[in-house]
């Protein structure tokens, strides 16, 4: 579904990925754990291009969605200088529009992000809607319908900032749903939230696991990692240091900053 | 006789101060906003780049000089050097409004960037485009934020208005100092004049009051 290949990232000369690379498959539920500051955000980022990768590619189902690295097409050098215009072609030929690709994969922020000038429904509808997915009488239905799968219905005309985290979130993440997405990315979803609201934006996002959906998930929940996920990523100093399914990964880690990493937050 | 040219010509002047304000900052909008686009849109081609930096320049100018200054190089100038005649209150307008315009490029610049950037990114995480984006999420909140410092921009503006005598346009203030010029009288025509000016800028606080309110009020239902 989601691949990232042997990708470099620098913020301001620090470097934050240094040559990653997984592969996420269709239908899998993958959690990304890691210190703070290994990358684990910039990596989900990487899969949607919400952060360009300095070098290496993304693709999602097989078509780069990424710019194209000459590194990795030997015909896109000419005398060991990148031929540009080969590029350009090259791109054109094989890229996938951008905002395409971000169709097909809901993201959910650490900080919810709702739209502040639009209601509950209005923030539902607002994508579908502008990029011509659905006519507006289908796609307030369709966020009608998932707002009452959240028990949200009763909020479909008030502004978001009368809501609490936990009904932010949830609404968060079916505004996501409601572009019908084929892989979902979560981007520390819990992490802002209020203890006791924590729990009501899990049970959504294990109703979305049971339901078969492809998520790649930044999180420090380890209770709800090792429930949920099929595979579990470590990510450290801007690569992956282990990758295992999580009875593994927790029972028997092996890479030694994962051992040091699980003693303090297990 | 003195006194009924006196009061045609502080009605004339009002309506000039009025008229000068309302379109130099409706000029001023438009001027501005461009200017700001121009300052945020993402930089990565030559052209973004030099826009960008002319509009530096432009603020600079502007914002770095004396209304009056301006005024006067408009007047005696430029429009003769183009060889241009408009009419005086023509002018007035176009003057105050490229003044006004560097301003409220600053206002709009700080109102898009008050907002916070996670809108822009939950925008195009669903495929939203940069203009879409824009259009529907980061400027309606923008220009909610911008109110009150517009507000306060038009009503400097109308207050800097009283020197446009100094291109012979009449407008409120020149009409008061006639009429203490003609009747040796200076008492009362300067304080009406600045009674006149303090109810102006009152009313144009209260209607900022409301439209602000009414803003607000679609955010906390």
């Amino acid at each position: 579904m989601i691949s990232v290949n042997n990708v470099y990232k620098k913020f301001e000369e620090q470097p934050v990925l240094c040559g990653i690379s997984c592969h996420i498959s269709q239908g899998e539920r993958v959690v990304i754990i890691g210190p703070s500051g290994s990358g684990k955000s910039t990596l989900l980022r990487c899969m949607n291009l919400m952060v360009t990768p300095d070098a290496g590619e993304v693709y999602l189902e097989d078509k780069l969605i990424s710019p194209a690295d000459p590194a990795l097409h030997r015909g896109l050098t000419k005398n060991g200088k990148v031929d540009k215009r080969a590029l350009r072609e090259f791109e054109k030929e094989n890229r996938l529009d951008i905002n395409l690709a971000r169709q097909e994969m809901g993201m959910v922020f650490q900080h919810f992000n709702l739209f502040n000038n639009l209601t509950v429904i209005q923030n539902l509808m607002l994508a579908p809607v502008q990029l011509g997915i659905m006519g507006k009488d289908e796609a307030e239905k369709k966020a009608m319908e998932l707002l009452q799968r959240i028990g949200l219905a009763d909020k479909r005309d008030v502004y978001p900032s009368t809501l609490s985290g936990g009904q932010k979130q949830r609404i968060a993440i079916i505004r996501a749903l409601a572009m019908n997405p084929k892989v979902m990315l979560f981007d520390e979803p819990t992490s802002a939230l209020d203890p006791e609201m924590v729990g009501e934006v899990l049970d959504l996002m294990k109703e979305l696991a049971d339901e078969g959906m492809t998520m790649v998930i930044v999180t420090h929940e380890m209770g709800f990692a090792r429930e949920i996920a099929d595979r579990v990523l470590f990510v450290c100093d801007g690569v992956v240091k282990e990758e295992a399914p999580p009875e593994e990964f927790f029972s028997s880690p092996k890479d030694p900053r994962l051992v040091q990493f699980l003693q303090k937050v297990l | 006789m003195i006194e009924l040219e006196g009061y045609k010509n502080v009605l004339q002047g009002l309506a000039n101060t009025a008229l000068i304000a309302v379109f130099g900052l409706l000029i001023g909008m438009i001027v501005g906003c461009l200017l700001a686009i121009t300052k945020i849109i993402p930089k990565n081609g030559f052209l973004s780049k030099l826009l960008s930096r002319l509009t530096d320049v432009y603020v600079a100018v502007f914002r770095g000089t004396p209304m009056v200054v301006q005024l006067l190089i408009i007047h005696y100038v430029l429009f003769p050097a183009v060889g241009i005649q408009l009419p005086l209150l023509v002018e007035a307008i176009l003057a105050f409004g490229l003044n006004s315009g560097a301003y409220v490029c600053e206002i709009m610049r700080g109102g898009i960037l008050s907002v916070d950037a996670g809108q822009t990114e939950a925008g195009r995480a669903l495929g939203l485009n940069y203009k879409q984006t824009m259009l529907k999420i980061v400027l309606p909140q923008a220009i909610k934020n911008v109110v009150p410092t517009l507000g306060n921009e038009f009503i400097a503006l109308l207050k800097e208005t009283s020197v446009v005598s100094f291109i012979t346009v009449l407008d409120l203030t020149k009409a008061f100092q006639n009429i203490a010029n003609s009747t040796y009288e200076y008492v009362i025509p300067y304080l009406v004049l600045a009674l006149i000016y303090l109810v102006l800028v009152l009313a144009v606080t209260g209607i900022i009051k409301l439209v602000e309110r009414r803003l607000r009020a679609s955010d906390k239902r």
